[in-house]
């Protein structure tokens, strides 16, 4: 499994004195998880495709527009997410559906989800199954580990807003998980 | 055991050699500009982005606007050239003249012929060309 690298140890700074190595290596660093993240909000691979390379064009055309090198990693997870909702047919309901927020229920899920070989289909099948929206703030939490507030910064959401999602979506997970246990025992 | 994100990851690495190629290709735009005798097609490409720049920035956002004022603007073009058209779109005979284009050809006209009748004015009308004299020779200068 790629180690989440520190941000610390990524060559932003040479990457914008135009360094085509550094790009490179930000780009490897990155790739996989953009991809991710938009195939799993899209359900298209073409689009998922598109939204890398779209979103590494972005990148190097607006690196001057980052004010501080230790958040690319947000940056350009809220340039794929814009991305994303570019090529989105129905922008304003496939990203902005707006579900039932739950903010008097907002005790800590767990905070690390681990799952069986035997739950990982179940698993993604419930991923699927999440409206886009918390899928968005399940996924930036899931495969960077980002900040309640970087998510709300990629998704350009209220805070409050992303706790709800990340609250909801992980119960139903967990729910999931806990049926699907008791199924198998 | 695994991880969400190992779990992802694993399941989406197939599409790595795709992505690689993406990333490649990226980065080999990177560094073109830098290669000797590049100038031209950056230039070109500059130019290119000078027009979709605006055309993205500007017309874009706002094309129902534009849509809306782009009508206008040949709506008007299409009335002020119907306005000047002296054929009648019903009839297609010439448009008839219009009240006060006829009294001023009949003011024309009357103008004519005034001017026509003056053409060969009689001596007795003929201005004189006789000025006053010198202002010196008119009368005594009287000193007061």
């Amino acid at each position: 499994m790629p180690e989440v690298s520190a941000p610390e140890q990524l060559p932003v700074a040479q990457a914008r004195a135009g360094d085509p190595a550094a790009w490179n290596a930000l780009f490897r660093r990155y790739q996989l998880p953009i991809y991710v993240f938009a195939f799993e909000l899209l359900r298209d691979e073409q689009a998922g495709r598109d939204v890398v390379q779209e979103t590494f064009l972005a990148a190097v055309r607006h690196l001057a527009s980052l004010r501080e090198d230790d958040k690319f990693g947000s940056w350009l997870f809220a340039i794929a997410h814009q991305k994303c909702r570019q090529h989105a047919r129905k922008p304003a309901e496939v990203l902005f559906d707006e579900v039932p927020e739950s903010p008097d229920a907002l005790d800590d899920g767990p905070d690390e989800l681990l799952i069986r070989r035997e739950q990982e289909a179940a698993f993604m099948s419930q991923l699927a199954q999440l409206p886009p929206s918390h899928r968005a703030v399940l996924l930036l939490h899931f495969l960077e580990d980002f900040s309640l507030a970087d998510i709300a910064r990629v998704t350009e959401t209220p805070l409050g807003t992303v706790k709800s999602r990340l609250h909801y979506a992980k119960k139903a997970l967990c729910k999931l998980l806990e049926a699907d246990n008791e199924n198998t025992a | 055991m695994k991880t969400p994100r190992e779990i992802l990851l694993a399941r989406h690495r197939a599409a790595a050699p795709q992505l690689d190629a993406i990333r490649h290709a990226v980065v080999n735009d990177l560094s073109r500009p830098t290669q000797a005798g590049a100038w031209p097609a950056n230039l070109a490409a500059a130019c290119l982005r000078l027009l979709t720049v605006p055309w993205r920035e500007l017309v874009l956002p706002a094309r129902r606007v534009w849509t809306a004022l782009a009508a206008v603007w040949v709506l008007l073009f299409v009335i002020n050239f119907s306005q000047h058209n002296p054929v009648s779109s019903v009839t297609g005979q010439p448009a008839r003249p219009q009240p006060v284009m006829m009294s001023w050809q009949a003011q024309q006209r009357w103008l004519n012929e005034l001017l026509t009748d003056r053409a060969a004015p009689p001596d007795a009308d003929r201005p004189r060309n006789s000025g006053p004299g010198p202002r010196t020779e008119n009368g005594e200068i009287s000193f007061v």
